[in-house]
């Protein structure tokens, strides 16, 4: 569903993201691991069609900048921007107009009452704190059901219950056929539910994991810090 | 060497060396720098032909007025957060050092002085417009800069006073509301009765100007008349309003140290608040709405269209939350009350004037076709992630700043040609350039990022913008110029026909060269500065 080939990001000198290959099929979990400043924001920003890159990327087989690729995906954004003069349900009403949706108003009271902001729906974008825009950029995300979802530290501000809610919403994503692309630094966050895990270090995917390849009794930690910190080592010595 | 002044130095050091580090920000400041020593040199060569000079009242009347809006924006910073001398990172680390809180107040004030003298830079060009409208040497730029910097670093210790005095104490900032007012009360009054008295608006500012109630108007007066004192001769006059404005600022600076050692309180929200207003920018934010604390009454909700239509109408929702005249703000309001005291000054010029206004209201558009909600759209994911074309959605989201400039134009051109009595034709000659102007500039700004892909500085990309304005106007206006003045009386409107049809084409080609440009460029990111 997403497929990532041979991506190169540069700002000026500076390579973001060096040929990267990426691919997550439907009902797949991917978690993109790594230390600040890997080039896990850049990936995802590409991915969503918000940046320029060289390479390949495409969404259900369409490249991601067409009208096609994006009635596929969802993104949530490491940081929520809300417009501060609409409300709650404005939001997602204009999500819903400008997706052209039908009859969404349901699943937008059930997203909204997930996320316990049912009683929030006439409070404005600027009214609210940083982890109820959050779950408000997630249920705008969810809203048109896409089929590939990309979330860019998800849980990051969010309250004990926006976080249990969020993994649960996540595993039935995947559950239902969806392909998820997660971004993260909590990587015991995503333990229960992930498929594949790509770590990447300054801009290059240092290892790809897949649940299969661990070894009895080693966690998904283990094998981020035995890649990133390994190479620290490697490095001194 | 002391904590404080390795901040300072350090900070200098690493400031010029980040700029040999980027070579395009290096180019720029050689080009401001360049542009500056080019206008003394300019000044001193054309000084001699420059001795029918205006009266040095108006230079007297612009510095009182540039002072008085910092001065007003002061006083309402004192009394809602207070002024911003410290940074974020100051307080999270020397705050808390064990370093005397005097010292730190005196290192904020040093930066504070530093900021004044950046905000007052554009001060440096006007050495050539001085030098012809009023026949002075290069020498009073700096004097001009010298009192802006005096007036505005007191204004911000004097906002920072009116923040530490009357924080959470409703009656002393009605105090503070009436001493200002009756500080501008008697300039006021006495322009009242200038203009009663004379009829005449040029004469009636002119006289109070002249008048000793415009000089000894506290920090505002002070400034203006110094300058004006020093270039007339005046040193001893001069020297004491120089005087006045820096003994001011030490007093309410020892009265500060000396009285309420223990400020940091009085910094801190207004710190934070800027913090975090920095922040929102960097991180997409950059709707000045989100960070306001007016109240909004929600009363109608909803949004219509559909498809990429729907931008449009979510802009409209939100204008219309924004204020109660919808995409009429206050910028729109003070621009046609200027227009209209403008006109006012050219009413007795038989028609000419609308044609300066229209020259003055196309320079500002340059700037302020920027702060619609089409081209901030764009520091959003949402169009781009919306399953439309991108030109549609590039259309869409302009619609609404489509619709205020129309509205803004009629009112303001017949407004001024009314009381300029202009004609019929001159007035809708005037709207048609205004209106397309304003398209092609919209037009400009997709084409800059489309052609940079928004991957510069923000600095380089508003410097390109204007090379591009300059660039594609150019064309249009020679032809407008030349034909215009080849036709004799009917000339002045067939070289607005000319620019307007000009514009017309010119922005339309602008927007088809961008129509993809949200799938071919960087998500700008607002790039916010210390």
């Amino acid at each position: 569903m997403i497929n990532v080939l041979e991506m190169t990001k540069k700002y000026g000198k500076f390579t973001a993201n060096d040929r990267i290959s990426v691919t997550v099929e439907s009902g797949e979990l991917a978690v993109l691991l790594g230390p600040n400043g890997a080039g896990k924001s850049t990936l995802i920003k590409s991915v969503c069609g918000l940046l320029r890159f060289q390479g390949n990327i495409t969404i259900g087989g369409y490249e991601n900048h067409t009208v096609d690729a994006k009635r596929l995906l969802g993104y949530v954004p490491e940081f929520p921007v809300l417009y501060p003069m609409l409300t709650v349900a404005e939001h997602l009403e204009f999500i819903a107009k400008a997706y052209r949706l039908n009859q969404w108003e349901k699943r937008a009271e059930e997203l909204l009452a997930r996320f316990e902001l049912d009683d929030k729906k006439k409070k404005l974008g600027k009214e609210l704190s940083k982890g109820m825009q959050q779950k408000v950029s997630v249920c705008c995300a969810l809203l048109p059901q896409p089929q590939a979802v990309i979330f860019d530290e998800p849980l990051v501000g969010l309250d004990p219950h926006g976080i249990r809610e969020l993994k649960a919403v996540i595993a039935e994503l995947r559950d239902s056929g969806c392909a998820l692309m997660v971004s993260t630094h909590m990587i015991e966050s995503m333990e229960d539910n992930w498929d594949v895990t790509y770590i990447m270090v300054k801009g290059r995917i240092e290892r790809v994991c897949r649940r299969g390849d661990l070894e009895a009794g080693q966690s998904l930690a283990d094998v981020y810090f035995s890649i990133t910190e390994g190479k620290e080592k490697e490095a001194v010595q | 060497m002391s904590s404080l002044v390795f901040l300072l130095v350090r900070s200098a050091k690493n400031s010029f060396l980040e700029l040999l580090r980027k070579p395009a920000k290096l180019i720029l400041w050689v080009l401001v720098v360049a542009g500056i020593v080019g206008l003394f040199v300019l000044t001193m060569f054309t000084q001699e032909s420059a001795e029918r000079s205006a009266d040095l009242v108006w230079l007297k009347g612009a510095l009182l007025f540039l002072v008085l809006i910092f001065a007003i924006i002061a006083v309402q910073k004192g009394l809602s957060n207070g002024d911003v001398i410290f940074d974020m990172n100051d307080v999270n680390l020397l705050f808390v050092s064990p370093v005397s809180s005097r010292k730190i107040l005196m290192y904020g004030i040093l930066r504070m002085a530093k900021m004044a003298f950046l905000a007052g830079f554009f001060i440096l060009f006007q050495s050539n417009s001085l030098s012809s409208n009023f026949g002075v040497g290069f020498w009073a730029v700096f004097l001009v800069l010298l009192a802006f910097i005096l007036a505005v670093s007191l204004l911000q210790i004097i906002s920072l006073l009116i923040y530490s005095l009357s924080n959470g104490r409703p009656k002393r900032k009605r105090i503070v509301r009436m001493i200002t007012a009756l500080i501008f009360l008697p300039l006021v009054v006495s322009l009242a009765v200038q203009l009663i008295r004379t009829g005449e608006p040029l004469t009636a500012i002119s006289n109070t100007l002249n008048a000793p109630v415009a000089s000894w108007t506290p920090v505002v007066g002070w400034a203006a008349d110094a300058v004006v004192s020093v270039i007339s001769g005046d040193l001893g006059r001069g020297i004491l309003f120089f005087g006045l404005l820096a003994m001011t600022g030490v007093i309410l600076i020892l009265y500060i140290a000396f009285s309420n050692p223990d400020y940091y309180e009085d910094v801190l929200v207004a710190t934070e608040t800027t913090f975090e207003k920095k922040r929102g920018l960097s991180e997409g934010q950059i709707n000045g709405e989100a960070i306001s604390g007016k109240k909004v009454k929600i009363s109608g909700t909803g949004i219509g269209g559909v498809g990429a239509s729907a931008i449009f109408y979510k802009h409209w929702r939100e204008s219309f939350r924004a204020n109660t005249l919808g995409f009429w703000g206050m910028s729109s309001i003070l621009t046609v009350c200027g227009a209209i005291v403008f006109s006012l000054f050219f009413r007795k010029g038989g028609g000419e004037g609308i044609l300066v206004l229209l020259q003055t209201l196309m320079w500002m558009q340059i700037f302020f076709i920027g702060t619609g909600r089409g081209l901030k759209e764009l520091y959003m994911h949402y169009i781009y992630l919306i399953p439309e074309s991108s030109f549609e959605k590039i259309l869409w989201s302009n619609f609404e700043i489509a619709c205020k400039v129309l509205a803004e134009s009629i009112v303001i051109f017949f407004a001024a040609g009314l009381i300029i009595k202009a004609s019929l034709f001159m007035i809708l000659a005037c709207t048609a350039v205004y209106v397309l102007f304003s398209f092609m500039l919209l037009g400009i700004n997709y084409v800059s990022l489309r052609w940079t892909g928004a991957d510069i500085s923000n600095g380089l990309m508003v410097f390109l913008y204007l090379i591009a304005v300059i660039l594609i106007m150019l064309p249009g206006l020679a032809a407008a110029i030349v034909i215009g003045s080849l036709l004799g009386k009917a000339g002045v409107l067939t070289g607005l026909a000319i620019l307007a049809i000009w514009e017309l084409a010119a922005g339309m080609g602008c927007f088809w060269l961008s129509r993809s440009v949200i799938h071919r460029c960087d998500m700008p990111v607002m790039k916010t500065v210390k």
